[in-house]
């Protein structure tokens, strides 16, 4: 019995320095691979900071007002956000590598998927990101066009161009990766219609006076609207 | 006859043939058009009887450069009657009058517009030139007399317009475009930005070279950028007196958002691209000036300053998020404080103005936000400003406007400093 013991435990002291002997050069290698990894991917970083530099994208981000929603979103620069996206995404995928080399097969199912989903993500993040800057610009347009206009609520005119936005945006980054595919067009067709159909409710109920002043004001009798119209200084 | 054809891709050869029959000139004369089939006929007339009086030896033309018209503009510039001149003692009936019409496009342009006349008097080797807006409704044959003569007779390159004008009237120019122009730029001339203008075929030859036809704001607004480009080729400029100025009812002088887009931004523009010539000199001097430097008129006339005011209001409020990325803090609080004054104790005053320019001028150049955005932005200090202007002068006399305004000229030129040191702060 004593010597059935001693068999089984010396059977699995083998196995486990078997198991160790074979695993052990495999993390290595993924250390390795992790080092490397955090090297190249720092390469990288220096590497798209310079050509942010050379390419001049900091001063585009500054004229389109990207730079401007970065800070308000208390985001480094966009030279800085590049370089440590790019830093971040290299030393992500030779992590993945790393790990796969472990040789764990549900690991590995799983890193193959999230590889799979790499692509998607990558691109949901840019149209996240273009419509942040899409939003921020036209709102801003949005805002100046209806305070120089003298209309009421311009901050209303902004925001709600601006959260049209938005919306558009997080519906079409959600589809890119494909999450509740169904229930987010749905959803972002539901809300459009019901915004739309309330604006016009509300514009037809509560803004007839509104819609008629504006309607004579574009369409109206130039001559009485002359008349009509108080007089600012000519400007040249 | 040598014929620089360097830009002859935008010349169709409709317009080619039309110039090439003219031959050599000394005077050319152009309407640039859209649509102003109403008016364009007298303005032709007009220009024809300007001739028959003051230029009788003189060849000449007529140049209609349209901008797309569905109204056959065109075809009244070609079909008005010549005036019969009862004094002319049959000398103008031994030359021909030119008229050539052309269409730079089917979308107006004035700086394309600019571009064929300029290509126009470069081909046919005009000696002096003038542009009229066919909007001009009180346009005779003195004023044309007073724009080309400068250039034709006395050598001068660029011949600014002086109007007469109600002392509301021409407030951006007052404020901003003439003190910041002359500060910048060291030349007096007050009508930077006019619809009309004279100028020496060697002037037009210069900007057609000028590499520049593709900006948006020469494509706009060009003519503060000629008489500005005039400056600093060290061209010989003056102004010359033409008479009222009276807008017409078509025409766009009183959209203040499209106005300061237009001149605010052709200025800031033309700051950016001379920068090398203006950072360099100091001061400023007069220019030669025929007639008198000005007129102002003060009969009574309707103004909303209670609109204007709230305009201000609101937009110093609604866009304090917008002002403080452009204007430094102390300015932007002083904005804001300002702001809450009494409407009848409300002065937006020289030194608050001329800082804020100098502020926006170096947003501007650094590209804080979007640059159309950035000119929008100041439409409502404009209003400020303009507000405070009319409560200071509700009964000024001409003559106390006159120094208020000479005052604002120094308080720019005493800054300069501090829009040099903006301009190159990082």
């Amino acid at each position: 019995m004593k010597e059935i013991i001693l068999r089984g435990l010396e059977q699995a002291y083998e196995n486990m320095v078997h198991m160790i002997a074979e695993f052990l050069p495999r993390i290595v290698v993924m250390f390795i691979i992790l080092s490397l990894g955090w090297l190249i991917a720092l390469l990288f970083k220096y590497m798209v900071r310079a050509i942010i530099r050379l390419t001049k994208l900091d001063r585009l981000s500054e004229e389109s007002g990207a730079s401007q929603v970065l800070r308000k979103a208390a985001l480094p620069p966009i030279s800085e956000l590049l370089s440590r996206a790019f830093f971040w995404v290299t030393w992500l995928a030779f992590a993945l590598v790393g790990i796969s080399v472990l040789d764990i097969p549900v690991l590995h199912e799983q890193i193959s998927r999230l590889f799979q989903l790499l692509p998607e993500l990558f691109v949901a993040i840019l149209i996240l990101f273009v419509g942040v800057l899409v939003a921020n610009f036209l709102s801003r347009a949005a805002l100046l066009g209806a305070v120089n206009a003298g209309y009421r609520s311009p901050r209303l005119w902004s925001g709600t161009v601006r959260f049209v936005i938005w919306i558009l945006t997080v519906t079409m980054a959600l589809e890119q990766i494909g999450l509740a595919k169904g229930t987010v067009i749905a959803a972002f067709s539901i809300f459009f219609g019901a915004a739309m159909l309330a604006l016009a409710i509300s514009f037809g109920i509560g803004g007839r006076d509104l819609a008629r002043q504006f309607l004579e004001r574009h369409f109206g009798d130039k001559h009485q609207q002359e008349g009509e119209k108080e007089q600012e200084p000519s400007p040249l | 006859m040598e014929i620089s054809l360097a830009e002859e891709t935008f010349i169709d050869d409709n317009f080619l043939r039309q110039l090439m029959s003219v031959g050599e000139v000394d005077l050319l004369v152009a309407i640039p058009s859209h649509n102003n089939a109403n008016t364009i006929g007298q303005t032709v007339k007009t220009i024809e009887e300007s001739f028959q009086q003051n230029f009788v030896r003189e060849r000449v033309v007529i140049v209609n450069a349209d901008g797309g018209s569905r109204d056959g503009t065109s075809d009244v510039v070609l079909n008005t009657p010549t005036p019969r001149n009862p004094n002319s003692r049959g000398l103008s009936s031994l030359r021909t009058l030119h008229r050539i019409t052309t269409r730079y496009a089917n979308q107006p342009s004035q700086g394309a517009a600019f571009r064929s006349i300029l290509a126009a008097a470069d081909l046919l080797r005009a000696k002096a030139c003038a542009v009229i807006s066919p909007e001009s409704s009180n346009f005779n044959a003195t004023w044309l007399k007073n724009l080309l003569q400068p250039a034709y007779r006395e050598g001068f390159d660029f011949v600014a317009p002086l109007y007469s004008r109600h002392k509301n009237d021409g407030l951006l120019a007052r404020n901003l475009i003439y003190p910041m122009g002359r500060a910048a730029f060291g030349k007096r001339i007050r009508e930077l930005n006019s619809t009309e203008l004279g100028f020496s075929g060697r002037l037009s030859s210069h900007c057609l070279n000028l590499d520049v036809w593709h900006e948006e704001t020469v494509r706009t607004s060009p003519e503060a950028w000629m008489a500005i480009t005039a400056i600093s080729s060290g061209l010989r400029c003056c102004q010359s007196f033409v008479g009222p100025k009276v807008h017409s009812v078509t025409s766009s002088g009183t959209d203040i958002v499209k106005a300061v887009r237009q001149t605010v931004g052709s200025l800031f523009w033309c700051l950016e691209s001379q920068q090398s010539f203006w950072m360099e000199r100091a001061g400023s001097e007069a220019v030669p000036t025929f007639g008198p430097e000005h007129e102002l008129t003060s009969e009574p006339v309707r103004v909303n300053r209670k609109r204007i005011f709230e305009l201000f209001l609101g937009g110093a409020a609604e866009l304090s998020d917008i002002l403080k990325s452009i204007l430094a803090a102390d300015t932007h609080a002083e904005l804001q404080q300002i702001a809450t004054e009494d409407e009848r104790n409300f002065r937006y005053k020289d030194e608050l103005w001329v800082r804020t320019l100098c502020e926006f001028a170096a947003s501007y150049h650094r590209a804080a936000i979007d640059r159309g955005h950035l000119i929008q932005a100041l439409v409502p200090l404009y209003r400020g400003r303009i507000y405070s202007f009319l409560q200071e002068h509700y009964d000024s006399s001409p003559e106390d406007i006159e120094a208020s305004s000479e005052n604002l000229c120094l308080e720019f030129e005493r800054q300069r400093p501090y829009l040099i040191e903006r301009w190159k702060a990082k």
